[in-house]
């Protein structure tokens, strides 16, 4: 009966319950159970309800743009900071002002617009085939143009957008010219078309069909601790190489996942709660601990299977570059043809 | 209200965000456009075209035939194979596509099995095997059963009787099909094959996955990555010229096919087999019962006990009464929608009802997620001419999405049902002074009443299964079983989503196998 009532609520006002203040609206893209986790930590501590609406980035943005003022959304959280780049470029955000709630974080993760805050961070690295690949031959992003690679290279579609915020990272670092040269010559190195997920490409490797391939470090732990045993195997077949670490590089291309106040916020001050809760040590310490992400704190160590990756520099780029030089990026995908 | 202005009213609710939609691409910066049709359009056609095609004759093999020999030959356990055949339409298409990826993988099953116990025939095993006709197959077969039932209905009604004359006329089971069967079910077929194609061309998660670019795809690149909905609107506008293209096309053609035939009453005429025959048609009508529906599922099944400790009952039972409950009432107003307009097309006659009740199915053919954008850009546009703000995440508008995108799945076995009985009937009617209501409650209701009920279980069965537009515009904290699935199977842990899309098949399974039962029933052959 209860749950008739409160969806009988839903037909009419869009919500199960009457608003009242202690509440906090979130726009998500991020639906992991640790999440919901969070919020419900979030909620037992400070008694504020998390409200949230799970779906792609893209979707969100555009629910939020034609709902505008009217709209409920009081935090947006994506998995890629180029999506966070958009929506202040859509004028979607307001800045959080209150620079207590970025203490303890590392400072080359900020927004220097003051929009968005970091939450945790991914890193886009190169994994090679154990059997067939010394780990000297590997260098940097730039070196997988190299012939030597020919029809070795596996990685998923362009369309994916952690693909795109790696190129958009080259576009900011190298040009736009030698980026697409770049581009080009890795195209022409592919082992197959782009397919599949993150996942696929380790297995692929296992399988013999590529030899390297460009993956999130997030998928390689989730391969490590399945519960398949073969995909564990597939995971201990490669090998993890962060690169652009030697002297003078300019370190690993990174991608943050990150929460930001929403411009028409109703309920502003819960909404600034819960970045503070979030960015916590305890919170941090949940994010580590349940998924293969980097905290956004230095003192927070990551989850074991990370850890034995050892550390790694991080590209210092200002990372709303990777949203600003998003179109150019799916240009140059387009131009060189990856799929 | 005069029957015209009524059925004018719904449309015009049901298709004001099209219309919306083609009305915003007026004016708009083509730039995009011209760069997508410079650069990509092309050959994302052709995919398009390609996967189409092969889909569409698979669907057409696996639909078709074992229709006609359960429809005409007499068997054991044939009832049994008659529910079979229909299950697989309970599994959703992007279910299909990431559980026999998972299967055929490096790390799944077969492989690691063939691996392990027969490693000298293993290079023959280890492909890609993310391919585009691989694509096809996955996706005719779940979708055949459109086509199958489609043709279970025609070919029964349509029964012993013409084939009894021309078994007398000296024509062969083949000749009679062809010449006879096949051209009499032209509609069903099509209408059937309608849908099938109409779902190739708004599938977004398969074709991502296998890396295929359709039309689709080139909506969704210019949404997510180019950032311009604009783009991506001028695309659904052209993909929605296509499909009415095409639509047009085969309703002028097949006007000239427009047969009205006494329903079957006998099944005496059915034709006996040899043993040899009947051996094949066991493996015809086991083929894509196993593969579309058996081997996925009993993988699901064991993905869900290897996870079930891990899994939280009470929000399962929230997801699976939400998505319940959701089916429930948008098919009921789909239904009650699409009776109404196939009751007016026939005793009206009026090309504009007959226009509206063909236009309303175009929408099935855009993907959600556009549909759903639409409507968020109506509903904008109504709150700032009104001043008035309106909720976009409430389940009203849930359910106008879901009702506006599955109109053609509700009328299509309507229409068929519909068209097949002749005119004579109203006509009596009418001399006999009834009314229209009367002629609609005392003869079309009863007479169609099988349709209806299937109409409203294949309604049901897809909704339960839809995912974009609840993803866009469900309200806070709602969930419903597809977005659990899709949530943890785009984070890549197919076997965490298996409870979910088991409940998705369980549901369809049940509604599925009742729905046979009633086809059977009122076309007399089990």
């Amino acid at each position: 009966m209860k749950k008739i009532v409160s969806l009988l609520f839903l037909f009419i006002i869009g919500c199960s319950e009457i608003q009242d203040e202690m509440i906090v609206n979130i726009y998500s893209q991020r639906h992991y159970d640790v999440d919901q986790l969070q919020y419900d930590n979030f909620e037992k501590e400070t008694g504020i309800k998390v409200n949230v609406l799970k779906s792609n980035a893209d979707e969100l943005l555009q629910r939020m743009k034609n709902e505008g003022e009217s709209s409920p959304a009081d935090l947006f959280i994506t998995v890629d900071v180029g999506k966070l780049w958009q929506a202040s470029d859509m004028g979607l955000l307001q800045k959080y002002k209150d620079n207590s709630l970025t203490d303890g974080i590392t400072e080359s993760l900020l927004d220097k617009n003051g929009y968005w805050v970091p939450i945790t961070y991914r890193s886009r690295i190169i994994v090679y085939s154990n059997e067939r690949v010394q780990e000297n031959e590997l260098t940097t992003y730039e070196g997988l143009a190299d012939s030597k690679w020919k029809g070795r290279i596996l990685v998923r579609s362009s369309s994916n957008s952690y693909n795109q915020a790696l190129l958009s990272s080259l576009v900011a670092n190298l040009g736009e010219e030698d980026t697409q040269s770049w581009t080009n010559a890795l195209v022409s190195n592919f082992a197959r078309d782009p397919k599949g997920n993150d996942r696929d490409q380790v297995k692929a490797i296992a399988a013999g069909q590529g030899d390297i391939a460009i993956v999130n470090s997030y998928y390689i732990g989730l391969l490590l601790s399945s519960e398949n045993e073969e995909e564990i195997n597939a995971g201990k077949a490669i090998s993890v190489f962060f690169p652009n670490q030697a002297e003078g590089e300019r370190g690993s291309h990174i991608n943050v996942s990150g929460i930001a106040l929403a411009k028409n916020s109703p309920n502003k001050s819960n909404a600034l709660k819960l970045i503070k809760y979030l960015t916590s040590d305890d919170a941090q310490k949940t994010y580590v601990n349940n998924t293969f992400e980097y905290s956004v704190k230095p003192n927070i160590e990551p989850n074991q299977i990370v850890k034995g990756w050892g550390s790694f520099k991080i590209d210092p780029l200002d990372l709303n570059m990777l949203g600003q030089k998003r179109k150019t990026a799916v240009s140059i995908f387009d131009t060189a043809g990856w799929k | 209200m005069s029957v015209k202005s009524l059925t004018l009213i719904i449309s015009v609710i049901l298709i004001c965000p099209l219309i919306y939609l083609i009305y915003s691409v007026f004016g708009l910066n083509l730039d995009n456009f011209i760069y997508l049709w410079n650069n990509l359009l092309l050959n994302y056609s052709f995919n398009t075209l390609y996967l189409v095609i092969l889909t569409s004759i698979f669907s057409l093999i696996l639909g078709v035939i074992p229709a006609w020999f359960i429809s005409t030959s007499d068997f054991k356990a044939k009832p049994l194979f008659d529910i079979f055949l229909f299950l697989p339409l309970a599994i959703p298409s992007y279910i299909i596509a990431f559980t026999y990826s998972d299967i055929l993988s490096y790390t799944g099953p077969l492989q690691s099995l063939i691996r392990k116990s027969y490693p000298s025939i293993y290079p023959y095993f280890n492909h890609d095997y993310l391919q585009i006709e691989i694509l096809s197959v996955l996706m005719a077969l779940v979708l055949y059963p459109y086509i199958y039932t489609a043709c279970r209905i025609s070919f029964s009604l349509i029964g012993s009787n013409y084939i009894k004359i021309a078994r007398n006329l000296g024509m062969s089971q083949l000749k009679t099909f062809f010449k006879i069967i096949i051209p009499i079910s032209r509609v069903s077929i099509f209408s059937g094959l309608f849908l099938v194609i109409m779902e190739v061309l708004n599938e977004y998660g398969a074709v991502k996955y296998f890396g295929v670019n359709t039309f689709t795809s080139g909506i969704f690149r210019s949404w997510y990555s180019m950032e311009d909905v604009n783009t991506a609107s001028i695309l659904a506008v052209c993909l929605l010229i296509i499909v009415s293209f095409f639509f047009i096309l085969e309703r002028y053609s097949s006007s000239r096919y427009n047969y009205n035939y006494k329903p079957n009453d006998d099944t005496s005429g059915n034709y006996s087999l040899s043993k040899s025959s009947k051996g094949l048609i066991y493996f015809i009508c086991l083929i894509p019962f196993l593969l579309g529906f058996f081997i996925p599922v009993i993988y699901i099944l064991r993905n869900t006990i290897d996870t079930f400790a891990s899994v939280d009952l009470n929000e399962l039972s929230t997801l699976s009464f939400n998505s319940f409950f959701l089916a429930l009432i948008s098919s009921f107003i789909i239904l009650i929608i699409a009776i109404l307009f196939q009751f007016f097309k026939k005793i009206s006659k009026s090309k504009t009802i007959f226009f509206f009740s063909e236009i309303v199915s175009l929408t099935y053919a855009l993907p959600g997620a556009v549909i759903a954008l639409s409507l968020i850009l109506i509903i904008s546009a109504f709150s700032n001419i009104f001043g008035i703000s309106i909720m976009f995440g409430s389940l009203t508008v849930l359910v106008y999405a879901y009702v506006m995108r599955y109109m053609a799945v509700g009328i299509s076995p309507l229409k068929s049902s519909f068209e097949k009985h002749p005119e004579s009937f109203d006509q009596t009617g009418r001399n006999l002074g009834m009314t229209n209501y009367k002629i609609f409650s005392k003869i079309h209701l009863p007479i169609n009443k099988t349709s209806i009920l299937i109409a409203f279980i294949l309604c049901f069965v897809d909704i339960i299964k839809e995912l974009p537009i609840t993803l866009i515009l469900r309200p806070f904290n709602f969930d419903t079983l597809a977005v659990k699935t899709y949530e943890y199977a785009i984070e890549e842990m197919i076997a965490k989503s298996s409870i979910y899309s088991l409940v998705i098949i369980l549901f369809g399974t049940v509604l599925l196998i009742f729905l046979r039962k009633i086809i059977n029933k009122s076309i007399n052959v089990s």
